[in-house]
């Protein structure tokens, strides 16, 4: 059994759920047309395929340049060398990332160009810098976790009072569209590779995590701190989803792939970059090595733009589909069942959890084990996907209802939580919005929008990727409290 | 404590198996009397042109570390042997070390009969001390404090009789930190005993310490 069996033995047990939940609901209550069901069956088998290769490029490519960038951060010594690379790197991978040029995009339309596309970018990339040069002094100053979090939330808290209800779901998005499926792995091996320098073994391990959450932060404050300053009408309503209507199988893959190689291109140019610098300055990289972690990236690169090719083409369109057929149906609480259910299984077939879950068993020596992390975050983002099918079906609720307590609660929990799972509970929380979620799940919930009379698909569309965000939070630092509280010794 | 019977002699065990099996190992070691055991996680790799020029030669491995009396050891790990499949090709390798020292158990401490044979005089011993995770640094300044010159901290899971949990029906082994020492042999003694002082070792569930006979060292600085 070599590596890549044993990868493609785990995602197949990933991605096998979300395939026969689909099944099921075409032949009871939500049949889609068969041109729609074999699309989504290819899409099924390159999300197999681009998923397995992807994590292989990740262990072999991403992560090694992660780490190394951190180590080397951390050996230079020097404040500032910290802080400008910091800034640089956050900058760049976040505007490199493909799916912020879509929010951006869609936002510049929402706003009839107030908030223009570049705007949208360099907003969004500045707080991603920001957010993550503060992460990184966190971990070398020794600043609790905690205190950043609660810091910083509070802060989002304060700004979001006096701004619109549409910039903080913008905003919301937008944190879950840049840590994408290239940079979450990098900032996760970023950490790693700066804590592990650690001489303590506990800080060390805990410091490990808690970078990617409080990354994603970043853009939440940046684009509410915008809006306060932008006091704008309301913001007009454009469709947002564009389907296409080829009932063509296979013409929507071939006409997709060149974009998505050209976007996938885009975000992993920074990576390369930074490691044929880091090579050419630092120079204590063998051949061997080098060659190595190039492979990792075409790994990574060639497997992403088949994962993406399967969701966006294959994944998203049934997802619309069924959201409309369900929710068009009698009796209502179905809807939020069969939400429900997709969230609890999407959620595995997101790439970047099974870099986190694997990361989190090689910090932790196996002591917290990937199944239960994964049992937490399904059990969460299956919540997530609920309560949003809940806020269409009942038109009172608003995002802020679930928010305000939501995240009240998930920082009220770090006080009664061990370290190491505040920083698994945040970055889990970047990690579940990913593509996945960004794609199938999203044009889910805006076919269920668009199926309900009193829903506003715009308003009800954004913010779903703040709820699966935001769920991880309190299931993993539950299964923090059961940890810390099962943990101990007995019988001495 | 007292002194272990001269007729018991302990064994250190290493198992070399697929990612996943190890917490199965200790498990089943349990089952059949073993008190505890510890994992650490690493790589393993295949010998095949094909796979190393597409980057795929590694594999993740876990090793297990047991510490039992010789006789029940040796029966659990045929029973392990038969039970894993060790035979077949790809399902791991298990082999022993002999103790010459073993403190941390419940019963006693064993020392190995000294029978230094004239002329083939043990120069260095390997210490292996494991303990809770975080504790690693109380053994290493320990050990400097008796003369050590150094060690080196592997990150370890692993669980003894008193803290086997459960959570949904998935046994959770407890993280530990292995401090791994080459010592001179007339320095092991005090070492040893310093740690235990230190690490309360003689208490139940402390931790443990074992020490190995090592035939050869190499880049060792001697300052003497």
């Amino acid at each position: 059994m070599n590596v890549l069996n044993e990868k493609l033995k785990e995602v197949f047990v990933s991605v096998f759920p979300i395939t026969i939940i689909v099944f099921i609901l075409h032949f009871t209550i939500a049949p889609v047309e068969l041109y729609q069901l074999l699309r989504f069956i290819i899409g099924a088998v390159l999300i197999f395929f681009g998923l397995s290769v992807f994590l292989l490029g990740v262990d072999i490519g991403v992560s090694q340049i992660g780490h190394l960038m951190g180590s080397f951060l951390v050996k230079s010594n020097k404040v500032l060398i910290v802080g400008v690379i910091g800034l640089i790197l956050g900058f760049f991978i976040s505007i490199a990332e493909p799916d912020l040029h879509v929010l951006a995009n869609q936002v510049d339309l929402v706003t009839s160009g107030t908030i223009s596309k570049t705007s949208i970018l360099v907003i969004v990339s500045i707080g991603i810098a920001v957010l993550m040069t503060i992460g990184l002094f966190r971990i070398i100053f020794n600043i609790s976790l905690q205190k950043v979090f609660i810091g910083m939330y509070s802060l989002v808290l304060i700004f979001s009072l006096f701004s619109l209800p549409e910039y903080l779901a913008i905003g919301f998005d937008a944190s879950g569209a840049t840590t994408g499926a290239m940079t979450v792995p990098f900032i996760l091996a970023l950490a790693v590779g700066v804590s592990s320098l650690k001489k303590n073994g506990i800080t060390s391990e805990e410091d490990s995590f808690g970078l990617v959450g409080i990354t994603s932060i970043g853009p939440i404050l940046s684009i509410v701190l915008v809006g306060l300053f932008l006091k704008q009408n309301k913001l007009s309503e454009v469709a947002v989803n564009q389907m296409s209507l080829s009932s063509s199988v296979l013409y929507p893959f071939i006409q997709k792939l060149p974009i998505i190689m050209s976007e996938i291109m885009l975000a992993i140019l920074p990576l390369l970059v930074v490691f044929i610098l880091y090579k050419l300055i630092v120079k204590d990289l063998s051949k061997r090595a080098f060659i190595r972690i190039l492979k990792g990236l075409i790994y990574a690169y060639f497997g992403l733009v088949i994962f993406l090719l399967g969701v966006n083409e294959g994944f998203m369109e049934v997802g619309y589909i069924i959201g409309y057929k369900v929710a068009s149906l009698n009796g209502q609480w179905i809807i939020v069942i069969v939400g429900f259910i997709l969230g609890l299984v999407t959620v595995l077939a997101e790439p970047a959890v099974h870099v986190l879950t694997e990361q989190i068993e090689d910090i932790t020596s196996g002591y917290v084990q990937k199944r239960i992390i994964n049992i937490a975050l399904s059990t969460g983002v299956g919540f997530a996907v609920a309560l949003s099918m809940l806020r269409i079906v009942i038109p009172g609720i608003q995002l802020w209802h679930y928010l305000l307590p939501g995240f009240s609660a998930a920082l009220l929990m770090t006080f009664f939580v061990p370290n190491l799972f505040i920083g698994i509970a945040f970055d889990s929380g970047g990690v579940a919005s990913g593509p996945m979620t960004a794609t199938f799940i999203l044009a889910f919930s805006q076919g269920a929008a668009s199926a309900t009379q009193s829903a506003n698909v715009l308003v009800d569309g954004f913010g779903m990727i703040a709820m699966v965000a935001l769920t991880p939070l309190i299931a993993l630092q539950i299964i923090g409290f059961i940890y810390k509280r099962k943990s101990g010794k007995r019988g001495i | 404590m007292d002194k272990c019977p001269d007729s018991r002699e302990y064994e250190l065990f290493c198992v070399i198996v697929n990612h996943g099996v190890g917490s199965k190992i200790i498990k089943f070691a349990k089952q059949h009397g073993i008190s505890g055991a510890t994992v650490i996680l690493g790589k393993g790799t295949i010998k095949n042109h094909w796979l190393e020029a597409l980057e795929l030669f590694e594999i993740r491995r876990e090793i297990v570390f047991v510490v039992a009396e010789k006789e029940l050891g040796y029966s659990v790990m045929n029973e392990i042997e038969k039970k894993f499949d060790l035979k077949k090709p790809n399902h791991g390798i298990a082999f022993t070390f002999s103790l010459s020292n073993f403190l941390g158990a419940r019963y006693c401490i064993f020392t190995k009969k000294v029978k230094r044979e004239i002329g083939e005089k043990i120069m260095y011993n390997a210490v292996f001390v494991v303990v809770d995770k975080g504790q690693a640094e109380s053994v290493i300044e320990a050990a400097n404090s008796a003369g050590s010159r150094g060690g080196t901290i592997i990150n370890a899971r692993g669980s003894g009789i008193h803290e086997t949990e459960t959570l949904f029906s998935m046994a959770i082994e407890p993280e530990k930190e292995i401090v791994f020492i080459i010592s001179k042999s007339d320095l092991t003694d005090p070492i040893v005993n310093k740690i235990r002082e230190e690490l309360k070792i003689d208490e139940p569930g402390k931790g443990i310490i074992f020490v190995l006979d090592v035939n050869k060292t190499y880049g060792l600085f001697n300052t003497k």
